[in-house]
């Protein structure tokens, strides 16, 4: 152990962390105690912990994801990524709320990667409702196990106990938790069979969910101390950036010249990485004893490649090859496929057809990707925040040719994920090159276009909807057509899904277009656009394919209902019905299209849809989808009030409307943030983001050229979530879905304008307005 | 950064015409004598008050900026050895501590004064007029006094400066005699009687010890200060040395107090920090002189530039600029050059009415966006500010890394739209990789 | 070797002169609060104060603070209560929070030159900061409790001082 290191756990200790908890770890709060600012560790500690020191001795562990230690602390197991969510909180609420805990008691504690936790998975907007159900067993099972002990201690009858905020009482008596555990040192644990027959409170009785809280991660947020990724650090590692081949595939590295590297002072050498999972073909990484030599002597290695097939691949290509794709009636795999679709097309009184496009959008988190890796006791260890470690777990071994047990991932906090840590391909070559010293400590870190050129991009997509329609304008068939790369293709395989034909397709490719409205038979069809996939390597982003899909059917809705004459609010409601396949299932989609009908009314009536007072040039559009998926939907309504400056074409967002109904929401505030974030990331994508393909790679490197929303682009935000006790949906993504549409329609509205690309730029209203005259 | 180096430069490109010149058989007038060597001064020769009066005669003219080393290994402090790169090779200025064999420790008073004010060494060689003997000349007896004392009471530092890498003829000083002959008139400031003492007392530093013209006054073909357009600003070691008369381009005025704030801290709030080649002239000097100088320096530029009469317009110009602070800042903006300018620099130099903030320069009222060239925006740009330059304490990053030149000239052009009343600059890009071709110490690049 | 005060304190280190001043901080220093988000001095997850005035240390090399007053995250309060500190919590503002030390020491640097900010002048200062969880909403309303929190402060120390 360092110095450093031992003043960490010296705090550790006095902190009541435990002694070994960080051993492996030097952390900002060991120096920061070298400047004079020992602080204690306020509410849960955030640093990523070895599982095997927990739960702490003579603790009460009746399942694996909670324990009570005799001093009455509450600890809970958290499998899932902090990237913002406070997810911790959340899930840790549901827990304390069915056990009765002592909120002020509880702490939470993110593990690592033994298999005993299962699917390791944070992404979809699925944490909440995974693990509702397994939580509130949980926390019934210790409930359970402290009345009966407490009782007994009490001396009387369970059933004349209730168990309140970490106490169970019987009249005027009571006993705490942690003196239950002291006491009787109860051992009862539960099967998963068990804990599924135990009863649950009913949603009149809860206490901490839907109340205020105070998100756990939050303290260590504001003060520096909270540890991401890029913070690990361990004694004696190297430093090392790595060089990017000109394609993402298929590039060969011919030579590398150093001469000039090896004049930056602090370098060390460089490796051309051999990597048999196939992750990181044609990289050179070099090493450093310090991040800016590592920076400097990159830039000064001279590699020559033989470039992949991709180098000349543009956007245009992409988008073009995808139009095929959907002309060609073969190919692709159908979501739905409804009888009688074929006939409905060619008896139509009417068909309309129209095509949407959307540029490549970047991750850019705002962490840059990092790992650290090293062979510590005979085990690869690799410290770095993901959001799905089950997924590169095994990848990390292949390319060590190590078998998967000996592969362990600690997980750290992710400063954003927004899908790009789904994608754990950045922690392979940080493997990769320990391997090459030997297993000594390495710490990747990319530069910020490093990380743009190697993310993995929200493929642009191209979509074409097609309605059967009668002359007066009633819905006879509809197609939907979409054409991407595929991100769950390339990267997790068999987690896709079977279409009505069989076909696997990749449900984050396609999701949103198979919608609750009934407009007889139907036919989604997505298809791999495999000249994306070959060029890049495609990632699911924030909302993944539910951030598009809306962009298509639901601007085309608006250009039905104005072709039509209809009120584009009063057509969606007539689409809206709870029959057959919309009637909605227990325990997910309970009501069916009827809660979605519910969430526009309400939001209709909100924005005052259809108002005729506007200022000139100011228009409201809405847009309604159901979140992420048709078997976990968050009912979702959104408007935009827009003005257009004619003169440059500038749309300017005033303010944004937001109904959802989500089913039970644990945390009021956090779902509040979780919805503010993912309506900005819409607004973000649909006037301020979006790159394009230039000869294999990203365009734009950094934010001199990409433009993200920033602070003054903030439009009025009014937010609201109807009241329910069904199960809780997810609420990382649904904010960002309707927003674009319901632009795309407010500019609409306000200048006649129809745009059909995202992102919308003033050049393309211009030439809207010009071409209206 | 030396106040020196353009200096030089601006010579030198006017010398190579001076040999023709000194062809002609003007010899007979350049030729002076050596003055006999002598002992260095004994301790205590000079009062400590007189040694005092010195060190702020040194200081009001930056000896040490141009006489100590500054690359590679910096040198002790008025050794010479300060390296001047120019177009025709390196010069190295001299040694001025009391060394008897590589400085002026043999030098007696009357040599030391022979030299600053007819430019010839005690050898009897003509000076470069890169040392500026031209405003020198113009120094008190006493003020020379003073400053002898100073000079023969540093430590004395043994340091052979290297030698200048001048071609011929150029390596020749007598040279230096013809150019002498044409441009150069010795003779002591005489004080005017239209104005009060302290204008005097201004005039007489400003035109002679602290030699602001030879910066800020353009020089003609052969190297002299153009009398005709006396202060009417030039180009100096790639950066342009603002006029100090009424061309000053700023929307409000140079008045007295902006440029006694200029001049004595570094930095004015109405026009923003002195940067580059001006930088060391607040910190290092003026802030260590009696404070009635730099004020008489102060009302002497501000009755040059007729602050009196041009600072009526102040106010309004003031709240002009306050309203174009704002602009691409306020409100949804998917302009890329608002952006880029939003993210990179206005969240130190945004400001809101009244006035700017001390510490946000307002580029709406600085120097900079209303020169003729954006030169010292780029310049400044790629360079930054050091917390000891500019306001003390506070430093600009560099974003010699972080913009490229097409960044550059996008923020260029915007701000001059934006930020000016004035045409737009040209060749915007090809003008930013000049000024980074010409960046000597290039920072880690965090970015690529 | 470079000297200036980090934190209230004097400190001395032996870096080369061209290092940007975040990496000084984060691994010769130790001081991870500060963070690394684009390089280009564009998103603000880097912000520290030079001499109390926000200054992006990703493209701050170490030869430009010479002698000067450097204040980051860790050093704003002892506790890490310092009233943008508590209003941050209050108001819940970060999420991934990896933006947050950058952004409170811009909000920091802001108070200062606007007690009262408006939502023109935050937006003018802040834009700066790139927040990519957009917790922008929040980062308005605890900048505006902080300057009343700051404002209570300076008017109570004006009063008991008389
Ligand atoms: S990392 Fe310095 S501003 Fe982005
Ligand atoms: S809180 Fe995640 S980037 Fe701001």
């Amino acid at each position: 152990m360092g110095k450093l290191e031992r003043i960490a756990a010296r705090q550790d200790r006095s902190a009541g962390l435990g002694p070994t908890r960080r051993g492996f770890l030097l952390t900002a709060a060991g120096s920061a105690f070298l400047f004079g600012f020992a602080r204690s560790a306020k509410a849960a500690p955030v640093f990523p912990q070895a599982a095997a020191d927990l739960p702490e001795a003579g603790a009460f562990e009746p399942t694996l994801w909670c324990s009570i230690a005799p001093d009455g602390w509450v600890n809970i197991n958290i499998i899932r990524a902090e990237m913002g969510q406070h997810i911790g909180t959340a899930l840790a609420r549901i827990i304390a709320d069915e056990m009765e805990a002592d909120w002020d008691k509880v702490r939470i504690t993110y593990v690592d990667t033994d298999p005993k936790w299962g699917l390791m998975v944070t992404g979809g907007s699925w944490s909440v409702w995974m693990t509702w159900d397994q939580f509130r067993q949980a926390g019934a099972a210790a409930r359970t196990v402290m009345v009966a002990e407490g009782a007994k201690l009490l001396g009387v009858a369970p059933a004349a106990c209730v168990a309140r905020n970490g106490h169970v009482i019987a009249g005027q008596r009571s006993i705490a938790y942690g003196d239950i555990v002291s006491r009787a040192h109860p051992t009862r644990s539960f099967t998963p069979e068990e804990m599924a027959k135990l009863p649950l409170k009913p949603a009149s009785e809860r206490r901490l969910i839907g109340k205020q809280v105070r998100a756990l991660d939050i303290p260590a947020k504001t003060d520096g101390t909270a540890v991401y990724g890029i913070d690990a650090k361990l004694e004696g590692m190297v430093y090392a950036r790595p060089k990017l081949p000109p394609t993402r595939y298929g590039a060969k590295v011919v030579s590398v010249d150093e001469t000039e590297a090896k004049k930056v002072k602090g370098y060390i050498r460089h490796i051309v990485l051999e990597d048999p999972s196939g992750t990181v073909p044609g990289w050179v990484a070099v090493l450093a004893s310090s991040y800016p030599a590592a920076i400097r002597a990159t830039d000064a290695l001279k590699v020559t490649w033989e470039a992949g097939p991709t180098a000349h691949v543009s956007e245009h290509d992409i988008i073009e090859h995808g139009r095929a794709q959907i002309a060609n009636k073969e190919g692709g795999s159908c979501v739905f496929n409804d009888d009688g679709v074929d006939e409905a097309f060619a008896h139509a009184e009417k068909v309309v057809e129209h095509t949407y496009t959307c540029s490549s959008v970047l991750h850019y988190q705002l962490e840059p990707l990092n790992a650290l890796a090293r062979l510590h006791e005979g085990k690869w260890e690799v410290h770095c925040g993901n959001q799905w470690q089950s997924l590169f777990l095994p990848v990390i071994a292949k390319a060590l040719g190590v078998p998967e047990t000996d592969v362990v991932m600690r997980s750290y906090m992710l400063g954003g994920g927004f899908g790009r840590r789904l994608n754990g391909d950045y922690a392979v070559p940080a493997a990769l090159i320990s391997k090459a010293l030997g297993g000594k400590p390495v710490k990747l870190i990319f530069t910020r276009s490093d990380d743009v050129q190697y993310d993995s991009i929200r493929s642009p997509s191209i979509q074409t909807v097609r309605a059967a329609m009668t002359k007066d304008g009633a819905f006879q068939g509809w197609q939907h057509h979409a054409a991407a790369g595929w991100p769950t293709r390339v990267m997790a395989a068999a987690f896709m899904e079977k279409g009505a034909d069989g076909k696997p397709y990749d449900q984050f490719a396609i999701a949103g277009a198979d919608h609750w409205y009934t407009v007889g038979p139907m036919r989604v069809r997505a298809l791999d656009n495999d000249l994306a996939d070959a060029t890049f390597r495609p990632g699911w982003l924030r909302s993944v394919s539910s951030g598009w899909t809306p962009w298509a059917h639901e601007s085309f809705l608006d250009e039905v209902a104005h072709d039509i004459g209809k009120d584009p609010v009063s057509l969606r409601l007539s689409l809206l019905i709870s029959k057959g396949r919309n009637a909605g299932s227990a325990p997910d989609s309970v009501g069916g299209a009827s809660r979605q009908a519910a969430v526009l009314k309400r939001l209709a009536e909100k924005c005052g849809y259809g108002r005729t007072d506007l200022p000139a040039d100011t228009g409201i559009g809405i847009a309604t989808t159901f979140g992420q998926e048709r078997g976990m939907p968050t009912w979702t309504a959104g408007a935009a009030r827009v003005r257009v400056d004619r003169r440059t074409g500038v749309v300017t967002c005033e303010k944004i409307w937001l109904v959802l109904d989500a089913g039970t929401v644990i945390d009021p505030d956090g779902a509040t943030a979780q919805t503010e974030g993912g309506a900005l990331w819409g607004l973000s994508m649909a006037l301020f983001e979006g790159t394009e393909i230039e000869n294999g790679n990203v365009r734009d490197r950094n934010l001199d050229t990409y433009t993200p929303l920033r602070i003054a682009d903030v439009p009025d935000m009014d937010i609201e979530f109807l009241p329910s006790t069904e199960k809780p949906m997810g609420l990382g993504e649904p904010g960002v879905t309707t927003i674009a549409p319901a632009i795309g329609n407010a500019i609409f509205n306000a200048v006649g304008v129809r745009l059909r690309h995202l992102p919308i730029r003033p050049a393309d209203v211009l030439a809207g307005l010009n071409k209206a005259g | 950064m030396g106040v020196g180096v353009g200096v030089i430069k601006r010579f030198l490109a006017g010398a190579a015409a001076v040999g023709t010149v000194a062809g002609l058989g003007f010899l007979y007038y350049t030729w002076y004598p050596a003055l006999p060597s002598v002992a260095p001064p004994a301790a205590g020769t000079f009062t400590p008050e007189q040694i005092e009066r010195g060190r702020i005669v040194a200081a009001e003219g930056y000896c040490a900026e141009c006489h100590t080393r500054t690359d590679g290994t910096p040198g002790p402090e008025l050794a010479g050895d300060y390296r001047m790169e120019t177009p025709f090779g390196a010069i190295h200025s001299s040694n001025i501590t009391p060394d008897v064999a590589t400085g002026i420790g043999s030098w007696s008073e009357a040599a030391f004064k022979r030299a600053m004010r007819l430019g010839v060494s005690r050898e009897g060689e003509h000076l470069i007029p890169a040392f500026p003997y031209d405003h020198f000349t113009k120094m008190t007896d006493q003020d020379l006094s003073d400053l002898y004392a100073f000079l023969m009471t540093r430590p004395a530092v043994h340091l052979e400066p290297r030698p200048n890498e001048l071609p011929f003829p150029l390596s020749l000083r007598i040279m230096q005699a013809g150019w002498k002959l044409m441009f150069f008139s010795p003779g002591e400031y005489k004080p005017d009687p239209s104005h009060d003492a302290l204008w005097n007392r201004g005039a007489y530093l400003a035109e002679g010890n602290a030699h602001c013209g030879a910066c800020h006054t353009p020089r003609n073909f052969m190297g002299a200060e153009k009398k005709s357009a006396q202060y009417d600003g030039a180009v100096v070691d790639n950066w342009i040395a603002p006029p100090l008369n009424e061309h000053n381009p700023t929307p409000t005025t140079w008045t007295e107090e902006e440029l006694f704030q200029y001049l004595r801290f570094g930095v004015a709030p109405l026009h923003g920090p002195a940067g580059g080649p001006m930088s060391p002239v607040p910190h290092r000097f003026l802030s260590t002189v009696p404070e009635e100088d730099v004020r008489a320096i102060a009302h002497y530029y501000a009755d040059i530039d007729h602050a009196a009469e041009r600072s009526k317009h102040d106010p309004a110009a003031l709240a002009l600029a306050m309203e174009q602070s704002r602009a691409g800042l306020i409100g949804p903006n998917p302009d890329p050059d608002a952006k880029l300018y939003q993210g990179a620099c206005a969240a130190c130099h945004y400001n809101a009415a009244p006035a700017p903030v001390l510490g946000r320069p307002e580029l709406a009222l600085n120097n900079a966006l209303w020169l003729d060239e954006p030169t010292n925006l780029f310049q400044v740009m790629l360079h930054g500010l050091s917390a000891e330059e500019g306001q003390s304490g506070v430093a600009m990053p560099s974003f010699y890394n972080a913009l490229s030149d097409a960044d550059m000239a996008r923020i260029a052009a915007y701000l001059r739209r934006t930020r000016t009343t004035l045409p737009p600059w040209t060749d915007l890009e090809k003008k930013a990789a000049a000024v980074r071709s010409t960046v000597q110490s290039v920072p880690v690049n965090s970015s690529h | 070797m470079i000297t200036f005060k980090l934190n209230g304190r004097d400190v001395s280190i032996d870096v080369p002169e061209d290092t940007p001043l975040l990496w000084a901080l984060r691994d010769d220093l130790d001081l991870t609060g500060t963070k690394f988000g684009c390089g280009v001095g564009q998103c603000g997850a880097c912000t520290v104060l030079v001499g109390g005035r926000a200054t992006r240390s990703c493209i701050t090399p170490m030869s430009s603070i010479e002698g000067a007053d450097i204040t980051t995250i860790e050093g704003l309060d002892p506790q890490g209560q310092h009233p943008v500190q508590e209003a941050w919590k209050d108001i819940q503002v970060p999420q991934c929070g990896y933006c947050q030390s950058g952004q409170i020491m811009q909000a920091v640097s802001l108070l200062k030159d606007y007690p009262d900010p408006t939502d023109e002048e935050i937006d003018g200062v802040m834009g700066g900061s790139l927040c990519r969880c957009m917790t922008y909403v929040r980062i308005r309303k605890a900048i505006k409790k902080a300057a009343a929190a700051l404002r209570a402060q300076t008017s109570g120390k004006e009063t008991s001082h008389g």
